[in-house]
């Protein structure tokens, strides 16, 4: 009698963890729907003349797409557990132009040091999580187009004494592990302390909390802060203005074609500029309107060049 | 300050929704992955640890100290960053993969360990007596010696289940959604929404969810242990 | 072979000097976190094994709690939640977040392996401490902590052994340990089989030299009767 208890309750463990790994295999792979299915007939919208969507994304009828999920108003949770900032609506209008439709995309929550190595396992498609180009990740992958551009900037306490970038001597700086700042920091400020964190919240707290003496970081995410907290102000100084891209697999071409080409066509109809005002405060959207891709403007990364090397505007 | 239950604060909906809603199932799926993976080669390692075969011996004794003595968080990082780049392995995993993969790894040696003992506690009378009824060594072990440890092996097998459960929340470093990472994505949408975290209450949470499931599971097994040994 | 063949060891012996820093970090936070652990699981494992009313209760939660909930929650409670404390508003270096974490958490595991030791001791040896005169206090300083100690030698260096292991883990609250400083410098140059060699390297030789150093001491230190 015993043993059958015994036996039964192995099987239904054996059982329930089976299932549990068969739903979680199923989820985890990602592989593509097998067989090609006819597409979807053309909704009478017209749908802007962009180049063939690689394969596998067109049989799977949606994109997995890597997004910050701790990085407002770039990517972050909002109050509903959704996926939300500029750009998840950057890849939900992907899923929008190559399939009609929003809500044809998974989106995945990566973190700056796991977003490559996501991306080239074939987790994702394409990654939208807040990629300055640097050399040295574009040696691991491709880069878009600019999608947007950045501008570095100190966050401090009201009563800082640092003013600017040459205040930093001796000093601690905190920024999110794996930044462009951090490197920067490593390169160009050897007698200030690093301090790095994983996402940008943990660096607020340590300003806050006294642990570090600044906060190197992004304008957007940094001037939203200083907005809410009356205690934090940005120093004046801006350094390492380099554009964003979304990351693409080495080789990749067919991805990278129709990305750029959505790009040029959101681009030339300023739809960031949209999206721009969707995610942040009106009265700070002026501060910004430079950093997102307008018919007019022309963003170039610094081939050829190493900024993060680049000590000179100290 | 007495609140009446039905009055919570209302940021405690929300949170409360997203970690159950995506936090859970996500903690619950890595567990099964490695908890099934854990047992099916720790149980085969640890049956092979006992035959007298110093080469397979020593092989398995390596893969054993090495995954118990490395940190898990090495092992995931090793088996998500690093593997990708070793000539031969060159396959990548997904974040839910490594890191489900990592918690395999240190489990099985876990599993391997504790088989070996129970397989070695079946008295030698038992194994004398299945030769003597005519059985081989892959009879024996199948039908008499294994039975036998698989229920000494109940125990740690539960102590396994709640040990997994809780080293799932190291898969949250690679960025993988599970319980843990849920309840910091609440905490940053709260601070950076209204300056305040609540990260006390949320963090409390968690040690009380976690708790909830483990010590039962913990009881259990020391119940198991006094009962079926 | 070729797998270390295919290491770019230029780019390691570039950060030996970083990597002994934190090696260094490491082995601090550690040693306060195995000394911290030793006091709290003899004074606490005695109190559980002697049942002192109200203590042993308290003492009871207090390692059922740790043992059953996960350390790295744990160590973010203390590192964000402790600066909420109302009224209070404690907050911690990542330092002492380091050790203070770990040393709780190997406490607790502490305890009950000293309350096992404790409580093996034969009634004999404590009736003998008895006769010979000692109070509850002697027998337990002369008798009972002696060979308990030595009987839960086994299972606290296990203990011992994981708290460094756990050690890993405050890269999650930016104490610059060994695990943190290999993971910073892996997001930045993306060498994650040099680094993370390196990193697995070092821990299991730390673990292994331990784990041989205290079985030798083990069988210097094992009873009569065991050895």
């Amino acid at each position: 009698m015993r043993r059958i208890a015994v036996v039964t309750l192995v099987v239904a463990l054996a059982a329930g963890a089976l299932a549990g790994w068969g739903s979680a295999a199923h989820r985890g792979g990602a592989s593509p729907t097998a067989g090609a299915v006819a597409p979807k007939p053309k909704p009478k919208v017209t749908k802007p003349k962009l180049p063939p969507l690689p394969s596998a994304i067109r049989r799977r009828k949606k994109f997995e797409i890597g997004v910050k999920c701790d990085f407002p108003p770039f990517g972050f949770i909002d109050v509903r557990g959704n996926n939300d900032g500029y750009d998840v609506q950057t890849a939900r209008r992907f899923a929008q132009l190559a399939f009609g439709s929003k809500k044809k995309v998974d989106l995945v929550c990566v973190t700056t040091p796991s977003r490559i190595p996501t991306l080239t396992s074939s987790r994702v498609d394409i990654i939208i999580s807040t990629l300055t180009w640097t050399s040295a990740r574009a040696d691991v992958i491709d880069f878009s187009i600019p999608y947007y551009s950045a501008t570095g900037r100190l966050l401090v306490p009201n009563s800082s004494s640092i003013h600017n970038v040459s205040d930093l001597g001796g000093k601690t700086i905190v920024t999110t592990r794996g930044a462009l700042y951090a490197t920067w920091t490593r390169n160009c400020f050897k007698s200030s302390k690093l301090l790095e964190v994983d996402s940008p919240s943990a660096a607020v707290l340590a300003v806050k909390n006294g642990q570090a003496d600044t906060f190197m970081f992004d304008d957007a995410f940094l001037l939203g802060v200083a907005t809410q907290d009356p205690t934090l102000k940005l120093t004046r100084d801006k350094f390492l203005n380099i554009p964003w891209g979304i990351g693409i697999r080495k080789g990749d071409t067919a991805t990278a074609r129709w990305v750029n080409a959505a790009i040029r066509y959101m681009k030339k109809r300023d739809e960031f500029v949209k999206i721009l005002r969707s995610n942040a405060p009106a009265r700070l959207v002026g501060d910004f309107l430079d950093n997102v891709p307008r018919p007019k403007s022309n963003f170039q990364y610094p081939v050829g060049k190493d900024p993060v090397s680049d000590c000179s505007s100290r | 300050m007495p609140l009446p239950v039905g009055t919570l604060p209302s940021w405690v909906g929300p949170v409360a929704h997203y970690m159950a809603h995506d936090g859970v199932p996500e903690t619950l799926r890595i567990a099964a992955f490695a908890v099934t993976g854990s047992m099916i080669v720790g149980i085969v390692l640890g049956t092979l640890l006992t035959i007298r075969f110093l080469p397979l011996r020593s092989l398995i004794r390596l893969y054993i100290e090495i995954w118990r003595g490395l940190p898990i968080v090495i092992t995931i990082f090793i088996v998500f960053y690093a593997l990708p780049s070793a000539p031969l392995i060159h396959h990548r995993f997904s974040p839910f993969t490594g890191a489900a993969l990592g918690l395999v790894l240190w489990g099985s040696a876990q599993v391997a360990e504790a088989t070996r003992g129970a397989v070695q506690s079946i008295p030698r009378e038992q194994h004398e007596a299945a030769s003597a009824l005519g059985f081989g060594w892959v009879g024996r072990h199948g039908s008499v010696i294994l039975p036998q440890a698989l229920r000494r092996l109940l125990p740690p097998l539960v102590g396994l289940l709640v040990n997994v459960l809780q080293n799932t929340t190291i898969a949250s470093i690679i960025g993988v959604t599970e319980l843990l990472a849920t309840g910091q994505r609440s905490t940053e949408r709260l601070a950076y929404s209204s300056g305040d975290s609540h990260a006390l209450a949320i963090y409390g949470a968690l040690m009380g969810a976690f708790f909830a499931i483990s010590f039962p599971l913990t009881r259990l097994a020391i119940f198991l242990e006094r009962r079926l040994v | 072979m070729t797998l270390l063949a295919s290491l770019d060891w230029h780019f390691i012996r570039e950060h030996i000097p970083e990597f002994a820093r934190a090696l260094k970090r490491t082995l601090e936070v550690a040693g306060i976190g195995i000394a911290g652990a030793s006091a709290i699981g003899v004074v606490l494992g005695a109190v559980r094994a002697h049942r002192i009313p109200v203590l042993s209760q308290l003492a009871a939660v207090y390692v059922e709690v740790i043992r059953n909930t996960p350390i790295l929650v744990q160590i973010f409670l203390l590192a964000y939640g402790l600066p909420q404390l109302p009224g209070h508003h404690i907050i911690l270096q990542p330092f002492t977040v380091g050790w203070l974490s770990v040393t709780i958490w190997g406490g607790a595991f502490n305890t009950e392996n000293f309350r096992a030791g404790f409580e093996a001791v034969p009634g004999r040896f404590r009736e003998a401490g008895r006769a010979l005169g000692f109070g509850r206090l002697g027998t337990f300083l002369n008798v009972t902590l002696p060979i308990g100690g030595r009987i839960a030698l086994p299972s606290s260096i296990n203990t011992y052994i994981s708290v460094l292991k756990n050690t890993s883990l405050l890269t999650a609250v930016g104490y610059a340990e060994l695990t943190n400083t290999g993971y910073s410098l892996e997001s930045v140059t993306f060498k994650a089989p040099e680094i993370f060699f390196v990193l697995g390297a070092t821990y299991l030789v730390v673990v292994w030299t331990l784990s041989i150093l205290i079985r030798l001491l083990e069988s210097r230190l094992a009873l009569p009767e065991a050895r």
